[in-house]
């Protein structure tokens, strides 16, 4: 019994230790979720969660949308992006630190409908900025974009 | 032990095999279109949503570029072709195509500036008089964040200037726990002299740019 309970602690202690340094390697999220109606969900590395405002979103996730769904987000910069129903784009690149001299933003309009509202990054760096459809790409100079992807 | 395992990888492999049949099985079916080509695309201006304001977007693929800058103007993009002629959207058919994404935006960021007396810890009556407005601000939001970010002039190397912005935005929070906003909901950043009020060059005293701002969203 005592054996085991060192060997759990042991274990305990190992994954403290090694997610200490994974964890001051977090990245800072990107931005919240903000909206929600319906079903919509965040798509991260391990699979999908339903979207909840106030849940914080990273850069390479996906936000995606169903048949009833809408979504909106602010993000850091004060960017702001929603989808319609059936909608997914993906946060391809979002970095913003200005004071570290690092920004830039892509964006992958991958299907439906959805805004996107320009914030502080199209002000300090408007050239690190790139909305991605299909088959085209959208620079901005602070402004407002509608994008529908699909016939 | 290890009979287990090579049952086990075998079952693993069959698994993935049959996933790759299905899929070259489903591209036989229909050898006209072997890869699905890229979906086409309509792209909108519109104008801010609160200041009214229309900006300029460039939209270019492989056979070319096209700037829009009026209200509601659009384009289509398809693969394999140039970009299509630009038309002007009434406001109908934009809400009807951009109605649900629209409306799902969230409330637009609010901007706050506070500064100080000179080379002091207090703010000046004008700033001081705001905080009940941020504190309004807030309440407003379901879900609010306040991000404090302090600004300094160019006066002094990129990297002390970082580190004074940053004190700025802790006396600023201080500020904001005393007068009730919870310290969880508030996110304290310095960006320096990098993201100035008021350009200037290096080496440059400016009181303006000595600020701290304050987002509310």
């Amino acid at each position: 019994m005592s054996g085991l309970l060192i060997r759990t602690m042991g274990v305990v202690g190992l994954v403290i230790a090694a997610a200490t340094p994974a964890a001051a390697q977090q990245p800072v999220p990107a931005g919240h979720i903000k909206t929600v109606a319906g079903a919509a969900f965040v798509v991260r590395e391990h699979g999908s969660t339903p979207a909840k405002p106030g849940d914080a979103i990273f850069a390479t996730d996906t936000l995606r949308t169903a048949g009833d769904g809408t979504l909106g987000v602010t993000l850091k910069d004060d960017t702001r992006l929603s989808l319609g129903p059936n909608s997914e784009v993906k946060i391809d690149r979002y970095v913003y630190s200005p004071g570290e001299g690092g920004m830039g933003m892509v964006l992958k309009f991958v299907r439906g409908v959805a805004v996107y509202v320009s914030g502080r990054l199209a002000k300090l760096a408007p050239d690190s900025i790139r909305l991605e459809a299909p088959s085209a790409i959208v620079g901005v100079r602070g402004t407002t974009v509608a994008i529908k992807v699909g016939a | 032990m290890a009979a287990d395992w090579s049952v086990g990888a075998r079952g693993s492999l069959t698994l993935i095999a049959l996933l790759l049949t299905a899929g070259c099985g489903a591209r036989r079916a229909s050898p006209a279109t072997p890869v699905a080509p890229p979906a086409p695309a309509m792209i909108v201006l519109l104008p801010d949503p609160e200041t009214r304001v229309t900006g300029r977007i460039h939209v270019s693929n492989e056979f070319g570029g096209v700037d829009l800058s009026a209200p509601r103007s659009s384009l289509n993009a398809r693969a394999n072709a140039a970009l299509g002629p630009v038309t002007i959207l009434s406001e109908d058919e934009v809400n009807r195509l951009f109605g649900e994404a629209l409306a799902a935006l969230p409330p637009a960021p609010k901007q706050f500036v506070l500064q100080f007396t000179f080379e002091s810890d207090t703010l000046t009556d004008e700033s001081t008089a705001l905080i009940p407005a941020i504190l309004a601000a807030v309440k407003a939001l379901p879900v609010p964040e306040v991000v404090i970010i302090g600004h300094t002039d160019t006066m002094g190397d990129r990297k002390s200037n970082l580190a004074l912005g940053l004190r700025r935005a802790m006396r600023v929070r201080n500020i904001l726990v005393e007068a009730g906003l919870p310290a969880s909901t508030l996110d304290v950043t310095s960006h320096g002299e990098a993201d100035p009020l008021v350009k200037t060059r290096d080496n440059t005293p400016e009181p303006r740019n000595r600020r701290v701002g304050i987002t509310v969203r």
